[in-house]
């Protein structure tokens, strides 16, 4: 069949085009990164206390935000799946999704900023004295508003991807764990998680680099110290000193690397052969 | 069974059903003051107000041409790539596929500044078509997924039968994946648009400010526009994706052995 593989790669073709346009910016990215000068940025931006700690920042609030979506959504998955197989609820649960990141973000500011209605709603019945008395949210050092805007936004889409693999699952696998002796946990750890982990992995990385780096929602709902990795990237690209540029894109490549190496030790602890005997996988 | 209901519900409720209905209440009156005791005053100030703007609708129109394209490359290239990963049988697929999940992984920000000299250099930067270049980055792994999913779906005989009635390759692709891709096309249509309508970042460094598309203007607006504006501004974002779903749910109504409203069924 040398005809049909021809054809296979034929179809390749087009993607491997499109591929191009990232794979030579993120080239280029590096290559600006260095600027002739070899290292010399990279050990500029790793002496400074600003990046250090913005990474720091970044990479604590984008784990905090990415754990908590996936173990919410997995949650609501797990226990309403059933419910979800109708058209009109499952609707319901991805109405954040009709929103950009950005406008979400504006909506938790809305509810939770000091005059937002949340505040206002328990100051009118008497529980606040006054809305500013409500802890502070959104633009907190802590990033509990982005925190926030990403668990909310991120959760539909955890279930989104979780939904149709629990719709997967056979129940027959269940009665077996039960009819073995075993409870609840071990349900969770021998019929759920092989079949979920690779969802998951993915999901954890898809969410996780996007949490990472996304400008948007942290130039809105952020402080200017500590500030996010993106929003630091963007202000040193567009700086008033253009010497300042070179370092934005080692900031940037860095976090690249980081998300990269990630990805490949995950695509590797997956491919190893345990979990593929427990999914059953025979290929 | 009926307590896992109430709680479901409640949970949608408050989590999802009540903000919007607040965020379009609040774009349908002045601007909420509950601690001091005033009430509700309706009125259309919010949306007058926006619509006003002149960049609002230039910007609208920008975007909702982005989308088109946007969707329109994604779903040509989910279509190849997908029917090819599905058709694909051997080992290394695994890498395979984290090569094309790469590009929303690797930060967009990142490739968007690498890009921008040769943008330049070539004379895309600052136009339509640049913008349109970088947000397929965000939106095609998507796409991908979700063709490859859906091809695997149908099933490797379903893609035999026309082959072996002599179907060519494009009257096999609109006679019979069409049709079985449509809620595949369904999903897309919304993510893509609305990942499209994601974009500042990448949008500004690469239209630099030129290509005025809806982030561009939602940013500066919020400095000086009051809450029932940007309610208002907020519920527009949400609009668009519905109204260009409808244009592809209707254009969809064209494809072979589609159920067309106005024909009787049994």
């Amino acid at each position: 069949m040398k005809l049909f593989k021809n054809r296979t790669f034929l179809l390749f073709l087009p993607v491997a085009i499109f591929l191009m346009i990232p794979f030579y910016g993120f080239i280029h990215a590096v290559i600006q990164s260095l600027g002739g000068e070899g290292l010399a940025h990279y050990e500029e931006i790793l002496s400074s206390e600003r990046f250090l700690s913005s990474v720091w920042f970044s990479v604590r609030t984008a784990g905090i935000a990415t754990l908590v979506s996936i173990i919410l959504g997995l949650g609501f998955t797990k226990f309403f799946h059933p419910l979800l197989t109708n058209i009109s609820p499952r609707l319901m649960v991805w109405i954040p999704m009709l929103f950009p990141h950005f406008v979400w973000g504006y909506m938790v500011i809305l509810m939770l900023s000091e005059t937002g209605w949340l505040p206002q709603i328990l100051a009118a019945a008497g529980w606040l004295e006054t809305p500013s008395n409500f802890p502070v949210w959104t633009r907190d050092p802590e990033g509990i508003g982005i925190i926030i805007t990403y668990v909310w936004k991120e959760v539909p889409l955890v279930i989104l991807l979780l939904f149709p693999v629990y719709a997967s699952i056979r129940p027959e696998y269940y009665a077996l764990v039960d009819s073995l002796g075993g409870n609840a946990w071990h349900r969770f750890t021998t019929v759920d998680l092989p079949h979920l982990l690779p969802v998951l992995v993915e999901t954890f990385l898809i969410i996780f680099s996007f949490t990472l780096a996304a400008y948007e929602v942290p130039a809105l709902i952020g402080t200017t110290f500590p500030e996010m990795i993106s929003v630091l990237g963007y202000e040193w690209f567009y700086g008033s000193s253009w010497d300042d540029r070179p370092l934005a894109f080692a900031a940037m490549v860095m976090t690249s690397l980081f998300l990269l190496g990630l990805t490949l030790m995950s695509y590797y602890g997956l491919s190893r052969p345990r979990w593929r005997a427990m999914r059953g996988d025979r290929q | 069974m009926i307590l896992r209901k109430a709680f479901f519900l409640i949970l949608i409720l408050l989590f999802f059903v009540i903000p919007l209905t607040a965020l379009l209440l609040q774009s349908l009156s002045a601007p909420w003051r509950f601690h001091t005791g005033q009430g509700i005053d309706w009125g259309w100030q919010g949306y007058s107000t926006l619509f006003e703007n002149p960049q609002l609708w230039e910007a609208t129109f920008i975007s909702i041409w982005i989308g088109f394209a946007v969707l329109f490359i994604n779903v040509t290239l989910g279509l190849f790539t997908g029917k090819a990963l599905a058709s694909y049988p051997y080992r290394g697929k695994a890498w395979l596929e984290a090569l094309l999940l790469s590009p929303i992984l690797i930060p967009s920000l990142a490739i968007a500044m690498g890009l921008h000299l040769f943008m330049i250099r070539i004379g895309l930067a600052d136009t339509f078509w640049g913008v349109l270049l970088i947000h397929l980055v965000p939106t095609v792994p998507y796409s991908i997924k979700i063709f490859h999913n859906s091809y695997q779906q149908i099933g490797k005989t379903m893609m035999e039968q026309p082959h072996i009635l002599g179907a060519g390759f494009w009257t096999q692709v609109f006679t019979v994946e069409l049709p079985l891709l449509k809620p595949a096309i369904r999903s897309l249509t919304f993510l893509t648009i609305v990942i499209s309508l994601s974009q500042y970042a990448i949008t500004a460094l690469i239209g630099g400010g030129r290509v005025l598309t809806l982030p561009l203007v939602f940013f500066p607006f919020l400095e000086n526009a009051n809450t029932s504006i940007m309610a208002a501004f907020s519920i527009w974002f949400a609009l668009i994706p519905v109204f260009m779903y409808i244009i592809i749910e209707s254009l969809m109504m064209f494809l072979p052995y589609s159920r067309l409203p106005w024909r009787n069924h049994r």
